[in-house]
């Protein structure tokens, strides 16, 4: 049983991993909580949902098409709604503020507009077939999930820390305003920045609804518990801390169900973060971009 | 006429009770917004309030003065152990932490059979009521007016104008931080209990992060220039969803829609003056 | 939007009465107040509750109304599901619209705000769809047409119990939600009685989407059948992840009354097949005047299925209606002492109240077994 376990504490972990990973970076590089996020999680599924119903698109193809959509949508809310504050240079809780409010109006318009009924992805998309290894069992879902995580995680690490690109992203996390002097146009980083993430986002939003057949427009409100968990202990805007403490957060909640109780499943991802701030506030690398104040 | 009025104040009885509720609220907010910091765990300060309180009544019989006194220490010893370790760090982090203890609490208080789990606890007896709140409300909205003036208030402005300036001037940062966050969630402590003690039913999940989120919106509607704001922007968003009740499905969007606009165009809140000092 | 529907049913009526020509009569409406929830994310559930009253309400205005000839109308108010907000909703319709009766809440948490509101007011309210235990015990005035789960689940663990002769079995139950929790705890007492033997009690939150580590655990005890205790999304996860696992399909489920839902099969297919739950209505029950019931749902509403929710309001609107006559006015005392003795016989089957108003003849409740993603029967 203890192999199978944790089969399900790394699945469950990647997908943490993905949905975090995506969320610190916006943290990371714009110094803002944006909880819209959650939205993007539902949207992609969404956008995907539709791609293999109306259009009758493979997975392979809805994916993308998921993530894109979210990608844009991120880009296009970002615009709307953090520029202008950005520019005033306002508090970091006005920032929270507008997002919270957007997020708001966002959840309620979908929905309305889509219902609140839970959907799956169509049976005949994806064959949910499975490989036994002795008594364990991995669905092809699940494998889906796994590699399309650590691809697209490594993906993001790759461009992030070796390309001219990624420089450019960390020139302006780190100081916007020097790394405008340099030549570097900030606001194309910030919006490659809130692709990248929404697009993320979306991604996770599309395997977690292959995996779990659960899409609803509130998908990704209880998701986004869960993620600042995940971001807090991984250290706020690092991405491989996102990564592994995401995987140790699914990891944990697991194990705690199937060796301990369930009914304290739920409360371990909070109790690691809760520890997180007593014992290593800068997160699992302790390296972490937070400022002390 | 008489019958008139009664009919009218019994109709929206429980909105003048939340009113005034949400006032103590959107005030213990404010004073963590006041120096600089972000709590989203006032609902789950004022969950274990609400809990405290009711219990004590329930269960032993105290008298009401007792369970609001508990009611206020019980959340602030909770403040303490989860507040405490962020107070170095910047407000982030005590938003997250607090969010985590909204989840904490929420998982106790179900999971907890002798407070009703799942179920709730209800036959709560009337205790309080009107008198009760706006009294709290009254007396907190001068207190923190007075404190606002004095020297205090300059010092807690200028952490939140300038947390470094403020530190280089002598302000003792961290100290400040743990004081406010340990007043405001006894604050949300009380304000839960009279809640309780209004609605003769609470569960577990009315406390949750949603919770966390609406009461923060008071105070970022309001703004945070003086104790009144704050007030208002709770008491426009109280009464925001039983006006626009006609409004059915596209209530929870317009609710929404005004946040994005109020911070978008009033980034000091509606009520944007500051108050004069004389300290 | 409200006004407006009014002046329709206004001039309807006053179109319908000179057309028959009938001398001076009282017209008016008589309007009920109904508390559901209609945005937010259970609003589904007051959804179903609304088509069911509307469809209603058609049918009995067509056949003339009550109280000889006035009109039945319904003022709807949106609960979104926050307990303050059907507090507020209840007052409002009691103060301000005076209504001689309120239908709902939709959720038992909302009728312990709204129901002592209208009981200390001494204005009847009848519940739809709250089946949580204690809901009647508020007071007099508060009444149930929902068959508590305390009378439907013990018939489903029995039928298995007889039927297939589980001994040993898993237990699961979301453990954040007050419907799933008491439901839970019928199930307990109720296997405990029978004399079948738990092996395990797992518990999960209403809004989780993985389930493999409660699962996996109950997978290697081998149980005969696992009793479920969950809302429909949850529920429709755990039976498709159970196959995944690798849980034998001849280890069913054994539901509450959150998996009588048709979604069940439309989300969780294949995997759901086998599972067992209790009704206190079936919509391929073969009588004439549910199979009516039935179209005419599916006419009205482009198609849509109706549920047991839809089933129940629509039930209950006839039931009031009932009470209405024999009170001869729209007058909440009159109904209140009206409705105890309401016999009716509905889609649901025959209906009246027990003396603790809750409805007294469970003899309607039927075991269903999900075979091929539809629920039919158990034979």
């Amino acid at each position: 049983m203890l192999e199978q376990q944790l089969v399900n504490g790394v699945v469950l972990g990647a997908t943490y991993a993905l949905f975090a990973i995506g969320f610190t970076l916006m943290f990371g590089v714009m110094g803002v909580i944006n909880l819209t996020y959650g939205v993007y999680f539902a949207l992609g599924a969404f956008a995907a949902l539709w791609s293999t119903q109306g259009l009758g698109l493979p997975i392979w193809a809805a994916l993308p098409v998921g993530a894109l959509v979210a990608g844009v949508l991120a880009v296009v809310l970002d615009t709307l709604l953090l520029t202008r504050l950005r520019r005033a240079k306002a508090p970091e809780l006005a920032s929270l503020m507008v997002t919270l409010g957007a997020t708001l109006f966002l959840y309620a318009g979908m929905a309305a507009a889509l219902g609140t009924e839970i959907r799956r992805f169509p049976a005949e998309v994806f064959s949910g077939g499975a490989y036994s290894l002795g008594d364990v069992r991995v669905g092809t879902t699940q494998l889906l999930i796994l590699a399309a995580a650590i691809v697209l995680m490594l993906a993001l690490l790759a461009l992030v820390r070796g390309s001219r690109l990624g420089l450019a992203i960390r020139a302006v996390a780190e100081n916007p305003d020097a790394a405008s002097l340099m030549g570097i146009n900030g606001a194309l980083m910030l919006r490659v920045v809130s692709f990248l993430s929404g697009a993320i986002g979306g991604a996770a939003g599309v395997l977690v609804g292959l995996n779990f057949n659960a899409i609803q427009p509130f998908m990704g409100e209880h998701m986004m518990l869960r993620g600042f968990a995940v971001i807090i202990v991984g250290g706020l805007g690092d991405l491989r801390g996102a990564l592994l403490a995401g995987l140790l957060v699914g990891l944990a909640e697991v194990l705690t169900a199937a060796y301990l109780s369930s009914t304290l499943k739920d409360m371990i991802a909070f109790a690691l973060l809760v520890a997180t701030l007593w014992f290593r506030p800068l997160g699992l690398f302790g390296r972490a971009a937070a400022k002390r104040a | 006429m008489w019958e008139a009025f009664d009919d009218f104040y019994w109709t929206y009885q429980s909105l003048i009770h939340a009113i005034g509720v949400n006032g103590i609220l959107a005030l213990s907010v404010y004073v963590v917004l006041a120096v600089g910091q972000l709590s989203l765990g006032q609902a789950a300060f004022m969950g274990v309030g609400a809990y405290t309180g009711a219990l004590l009544t329930v269960k032993f019989g105290v008298p009401f003065g007792v369970s609001i006194l508990a009611a206020a220490l019980v959340p602030a010893l909770l403040a303490l152990v989860v507040g405490g370790p962020t107070l170095r760090l910047t407000g982030v982090y005590l938003a997250i932490a607090t969010i985590g203890l909204g989840e904490i609490t929420r998982i106790v208080f179900l999971n907890w059979d002798y407070a009703g789990g799942a179920l709730g606890l209800s036959n709560i007896p009337e205790r309080g009521g009107v008198a009760a709140i706006y009294g709290t409300l009254a007396v907190l909205l001068v207190g923190l007016t007075l404190v606002a003036r004095s020297r205090v208030g300059r010092a807690m402005e200028a952490m939140r104008e300038d947390e470094a300036a403020a530190g280089v001037m002598g302000v003792n940062l961290p100290r400040y931080r743990l004081v406010a966050l340990v007043v405001s969630s006894a604050m949300a402590g009380v304000a839960g209990c009279l809640s309780a003690h209004v609605s003769s039913f609470i569960g577990p999940n009315e406390y949750g992060f949603e919770a966390a989120v609406t009461i923060l919106s008071y105070a970022l509607l309001g703004g945070i220039g003086s104790p009144l704001a704050p007030v208002l922007g709770s008491t426009i968003l109280t009464l925001l969803p039983e006006v626009l009740r006609p409004l059915a499905d596209f209530r929870l969007m317009v609710n929404g829609l005004i946040i994005v606009l109020a911070v978008l165009f009033m980034p000091r809140g509606i009520l944007p003056w500051r108050i004069a000092r004389t300290g | 939007m409200r006004s407006m529907s009014r002046r329709v049913l206004l001039a309807a009526a006053l179109l319908g009465s000179s057309l028959v020509g009938a001398q001076a009569q009282d017209k008016t409406p008589v309007k009920l107040g109904a508390i559901e929830i209609l945005t937010g994310p259970n609003s589904r559930y007051g959804i179903a509750i609304q088509r069911g009253f509307d469809l209603a309400l058609a049918d009995i205005n067509k056949a003339g109304g009550v109280l000889g000839g006035r009109p039945l109308a319904i003022a709807y108010e949106d609960s979104a599901g926050a307990k303050e907000q059907a507090l507020n909703a209840a007052r409002k319709l009691i103060g301000r619209d005076k209504v001689p009766l309120i239908l709902g809440p939709t959720l038992s948490n909302e009728m312990f705000a709204a129901g002592p509101v209208a009981n200390e007011r001494k204005v009847p309210i009848v519940g739809t769809s709250t089946t949580a235990n204690g809901i009647t015990a508020i007071g007099p005035y508060v009444f149930r047409t929902s068959l508590p789960e305390a009378d439907v689940i013990p018939v489903t663990l029995k039928t298995a119990q007889a039927k297939f002769g589980i001994k040993r079995v898993a237990v699961m139950y979301g453990n954040d939600d007050a419907f799933t929790k008491s439901a839970y705890d019928v199930m307990k007492a109720s296997l405990e009685k029978l004399g079948i033997e738990t092996l395990t009690t797992e518990t999960f939150g209403s809004k989780d989407s993985d389930f493999s580590a409660q699962l996996t655990k109950i997978k290697a005890l081998n149980p005969d059948a696992i009793v479920l205790s969950a809302l429909v999304e949850a529920a429709s996860g755990i039976e498709l992840q159970a196959r995944q696992l690798g849980i034998p399909e001849k280890v069913f489920f054994i539901g509450g009354n959150g998996l009588n839902s048709p979604k069940l099969g439309d989300i969780a297919g294949k995997s759901a097949d086998g599972t067992l739950v209790g009704s206190p209505w079936f919509i391929g029950k073969p009588d004439a005047a549910n199979q009516a019931f039935v179209n005419a749902f599916k006419d009205k509403y482009g198609g849509d299925l109706p549920d047991q929710f839809a089933a129940q309001a629509y039930d209950t609107l006839f039931i009031v209606a009932k009470a209405i006559d024999a009170a001869g006015a729209p007058d909440s005392e009159k109904i209140k002492d009206a409705l105890i003795k309401v016999k009716h016989t509905g889609v649901m089957g025959p209906f009246s109240f027990s003396d603790s108003r809750d409805p007294a003849d469970t003899s309607g409740v039927v075991v269903l077994v999900m075979k091929g993603g539809k629920f039919q029967l158990l034979q």
